[in-house]
């Protein structure tokens, strides 16, 4: 009898957990974004919880995402593959056409369309061109938008300007400047050096650029490095470690910039809030120089929000892109010091500038930098991480002297050829 | 009840003897519902959409898991026949059926509950207040401190007692911290809104409930089927290997074979795999040599299209070209072989000094231990960074430590040493070594422990022995320390070259601009640099199929050169 009370009871258990739930629940969205800190983490977090609390029948989550062992690009692809990544993500733009042709990402064009408080017109030129890219000619394409823009400057010791006699640089100051400053910092000794820059591809490829050369040729089809402003852009770099004027090549320049052993330093926006925090001596931030190409050149750093392909919410997923890029939320996300608004708009423009009021950084320089800026590439129609690794790998090559820029000119674009489709 | 230990059926039952007829029933019943559940699995996956239901893995992947359901469905389908004929196999059939489906309904429960989430909100209870998570070890600390005084003793007692209240409290605190609570309710919620869960729950807790009163009742009745004592020892000792057997075959076993499958494949991030044969193996491996006659042809003209110059051998005055179509494959594995070629004496020898050091009756040698393995456990993530900046060319203390040397010889005694400056991250001809530096002093502390183990357990009366004799304590070291120490230096000398073979976190975390230089590039680390930024799965499962090949390989090597060098 006992037996047949138990195994009674189980199949009322079961039953009445079967029984069909009726509450209507709220779409639940996951987004996730790549930040740099602690504080932008917290900045997201509020942006995300002012939108959910804005906005009825949907339920947002925000996801930090990466580890301190997996960077968050990994913990991302491999969600992706596992089919637990989030409705919404952040991508660096030079990985969009890679997961659009991946499948990745969902086509936003139509949503879009049918949004009629959107204009694509409102965002920097640059990106918004990469996202519209279409991977079958002719369809109308729109793989997400972009959540705001870096570029470069040269933050530079005003103090060890000082020391070395030297005027502070301005708008349409030449590489012969330049490396005179670098120059006469260095010959300040004390382990001073005059310039530094991080090993990765935009230091390097600013000089290419400023040259008159380019990574690419004019529709991303091709390697366009093998012509002589690549040899000069190069073989001026190289200069700058060979008479001793810049920290070597692979060294991460921050701590020696920190430390104020650097006078100039070449890096990003995001890099502003450290140096307010840390910096001990008196700093500013100031346009690239112009070099032989004779036009002011700088890089615009983007990344975008994109859709998950698999989002059971696509409608929803849009609304919260838009959101995200709000001027409003741009503003609040500027605010912070580290990137400049997405929007081109005057009044993401006049909230970016008014940022930052007690520092007294120079916040027009990255504006000009960034309407200057070659948007850094998405390549459609090439493998970006194995070309990255053989110009880098070249480069650091020449920097290290058992290569010269010549034979790397002459050389590179055959070695990646077969990197493009 | 006379029973044979090998009786192909169970015996007829003598007058006054219950026949276990409702086990039986509800075994053989349930067997059936567990193998029609195999096959009915087996039909839904196999009409599942590969792309969008099953992961995008590929269809063999889908056939082996319609496999991987079926088999064990069959299975209760033969033990449910063997049962009805009241085999004794029969019966440890069907034990095993229901025992495996009881483990594996418990793990899907808390899977489909989200258990696991709660660690979350352990990891942020203990994150948003460590100072109370700090009193559980602090309690723990001064509860063994207690047990150093007198048994029963007024400070004895207080001090346990006290220590017990503060643990006790600590996890109460973190509990009501707020987070852990959170994190519960939240899953609760989550869990209660998804009707699709709650049903599944019901349906695992009934499975579970069923299958573990049927397996503690089948195994009540082992007499029945005249099971003996060895029987039954046999039986258990399967039983307690099976959590573990199956967590094997899930977690390692399971992926290790995915990824088999994947290196025969083009899989890459969002495309189905398309099985290629042995193209990746073929690609990763494939050289041409060709001899160089004329200076004026290039070395890359030598070359078939896909392939580059890898490296150059002069022999008999004449250049042998050798070209590979993955000349980065090659690099980093003679870069991992240098790499443990300079990591196992920096790691070994100080070790054995530091071991011998320990082993003393020094004071203050308990702490010294805890302060030389203290590296081996640090994130090296976070001793990357601090080594980043020790290697700084211009601020480092490296070459400040140098710098400092070569002035004091210079002042001392006119040497007119030129200061090196060396570029530690930088330099072509140093960056590996500032890798191996930073591995070695990681492991060093690991193999001091493990020396120092080995040590202890040298008998000393060999010492004394060898004193008689006459030996001094270099000779003590030479002929007795040395080869009584040989079978601990054979496994540190295999863990550390394994550990060399595939190191990866060093370079990844020393450098962090990407792409890392070519002279720093480690096997791990390439696979790595395929399989994530470049998401070329498929690739990287077969250079990692390469690796463990090659590491295989070496490992018999050393064990058969350990064997036949065995120091008996």
């Amino acid at each position: 009898m006992k037996r047949f009370t138990i195994v009674g009871l189980l199949v009322v258990f079961v039953l009445l957990a079967v029984l069909p739930a009726v509450a209507q629940e709220p779409v639940e969205l996951r987004w996730r974004t790549r930040p740099d800190n602690q504080p932008e983490i917290d900045v997201y977090q509020s942006a995300s919880d002012q939108i959910d609390a804005a906005w009825d029948g949907v339920a947002l989550k925000y996801e930090p995402g990466g580890s301190e062992s997996a960077s968050y690009q990994d913990v991302l692809v491999t969600e992706l593959e596992a089919g637990t990544a989030p409705d919404v993500f952040w991508i660096p733009g030079t990985d969009v056409a890679r997961f659009a042709e991946a499948g990745l990402i969902l086509n936003l064009a139509d949503v879009a369309a049918a949004d009629e408080n959107f204009s694509a017109e409102d965002f920097y030129a640059g990106p918004m061109y990469f996202l519209q890219t279409a991977i079958e000619e002719g369809t109308p394409t729109l793989w997400g938008l972009p959540r705001d823009l870096s570029a470069f400057a040269v933050y530079y010791n005003a103090d060890l300007f000082d020391a070395a006699g030297l005027d502070y640089p301005v708008d349409g100051w030449t590489w012969a400047d330049f490396e005179e400053a670098a120059a006469e910092i260095t010959a300040l000794g004390d382990d001073t050096l005059g310039f530094g820059m991080n090993a990765w591809w935009a230091n390097w490829g600013y000089f290419v650029n400023a040259a008159g050369s380019s990574f690419f040729n004019e529709d991303y089809t091709a390697c366009g490095l093998n012509n002589a402003a690549t040899v000069e852009g190069l073989d001026f770099a190289k200069s700058l470690f060979d008479n001793g004027y810049a920290i070597p090549w692979g060294n991460d320049a921050e701590p020696p910039f920190l430390a104020g052993k650097l006078g100039m330093f070449l890096n990003g926006r995001w890099a502003t809030p450290g140096t307010i925090a840390n910096a001990t001596f008196n700093w500013n931030v100031a346009t690239l120089p112009i070099g032989p190409s004779g036009e002011p050149t700088n890089w615009a750093f983007w990344g975008a929000y994109v859709v998950n392909a698999n989002t059971a919410h696509p409608e929803e997923a849009w609304d919260l892109v838009t959101r995200l890029t709000s001027a409003e939320i741009q503003g609040q996300i500027a605010a912070l010091g580290a990137n400049i608004p997405s929007r081109a708009t005057e009044d993401a423009v006049a909230l970016f500038l008014g940022t930052l009021p007690d520092s007294g950084v120079n916040n027009q320089v990255f504006i000009d930098g960034a309407a200057a800026g070659v948007a850094e590439a998405p390549l459609f129609y090439g493998n970006w991480p194995a070309i990255d690794a053989a110009y880098g790998n070249g480069v650091t090559a020449i920097f290290n002297g058992s290569l010269s820029a010549q034979e790397f000119a002459d050389t590179i674009c055959e070695q990646v050829a077969g990197e493009f489709e | 009840m006379q029973t044979t230990m090998n009786s192909p059926v169970a015996p007829s039952l003598t007058d006054g003897e219950r026949r276990p007829t409702f086990v039986l029933v509800a075994s053989v019943l349930f067997a059936l519902v567990l193998a029609g559940a195999g096959l009915y699995l087996s039909g839904l996956i196999a009409g599942l959409d590969n792309a969008t239901q099953f992961g995008n893995l590929g269809r063999p992947v889908q056939e082996f898991f319609r496999f991987a359901v079926l088999a064990p469905g069959a299975v209760a389908l033969v033990s449910a026949v063997l049962m009805a004929m009241r085999r004794p196999i029969g019966r440890y059939l069907t034990m095993a059926v229901m025992f495996i489906t009881f483990v594996m309904s418990i793990a899907a429960l808390l899977q489909v509950v989200g258990v696991f989430f709660l660690f979350e909100g352990v990891v942020d209870a203990i994150m948003a207040s460590p100072w109370i998570a700090l009193m559980l070890p602090a309690a723990y600390v001064v509860f063994w401190f207690a047990g150093r005084f007198e048994e029963g003793s007024l400070v004895q007692r207080v001090l346990t007692q006290g220590s017990l209240i503060a643990a006790v409290a600590s996890v109460v605190l973190l509990i009501l911290s707020g987070k852990m609570l959170e994190s519960a309710n939240r899953m609760l919620d989550q869990f209660g809104r998804d009707q699709g869960r709650v049903t599944g729950a019901a349906v695992l807790i009934a499975v579970i409930v069923l299958t573990g009163i049927l397996t503690w009742r089948l195994i009540k009745i082992g007499e029945y089927f005249g099971e003996n004592h060895i029987q039954r020892s046999a039986w258990q000792g399967w039983l307690m290997l099976s959590p573990n057997a199956i967590g094997f075959m899930l977690f390692f076993a399971g992926p290790l074979l995915l990824s088999l499958y994947l290196s025969f494949t083009n899989s890459s991030v969002g495309r189905t795999p398309e099985v290629i044969g042995f193209e990746n193996y073929a690609n990763i491996l494939s050289l041409e040599f060709h001899w160089r006659d004329s200076v004026e042809a290039t070395r890359q003209s030598l070359l078939s299209v896909g392939y580059a110059p890898l490296v150059s051998l002069f022999i008999g005055g004449r250049e042998l070209v050798i070209g590979a179509k993955d000349v980065l494959f090659w690099r980093s594995m003679f870069n991992t072989f240098l790499f443990c070629l300079m990591l196992l004496p920096l790691a070994i020898i100080p070790a054995i000094f530091l071991a011998l050091i320990l082993n003393s009756k020094l004071p203050g040698v308990k702490f010294y231990r805890a302060v030389y393995f203290l590296p081996s456990v640090a994130s090296v993530v976070g001793v990357a960074l601090i080594w980043r900046w020790l290697y700084d060319p211009l601020i480092g203390f490296f070459n400040y430590f140098i710098t400092q040397i070569v002035g004091f010889f210079n002042g001392l005694l006119g040497l007119g040493l030129a200061d090196p400056q060396i570029r530690w991250l930088t330099e072509p001809s140093v960056v590996l070594f500032a890798v191996v530096l930073l591995a070695a002093w990681q492991v060093v502390g690991f193999n001091t422990v493990l020396f120092l183990a080995g040590l202890q357990g040298i008998p000393v009366e060999m010492y004394e022995a060898a004193g008689i004799d006459g030996a001094n304590r270099a000779q003590r070291f030479r002929f007795v320390t040395l080869p009584l120490l040989a079978p601990t230096t054979f496994f540190v000398v295999i863990t550390t070259a394994i550990s060399g073979l595939q190191v990866f976190n060093e370079p990844y975390s020393l450098f962090p601009y990407r792409p890392i230089p070519i002279e720093a590039t480690t096997a791990v680390y390439y696979l790595y640099d395929r399989g994530f930024p470049r998401a070329e799965f498929g690739y990287s499962s077969a250079l990692a199929w390469i690796l463990f090949v090659i590491i295989f390989l070496i490992t018999l090597v050393q064990f058969r050169m350990s064997r036949s060098n065995a120091y008996e």
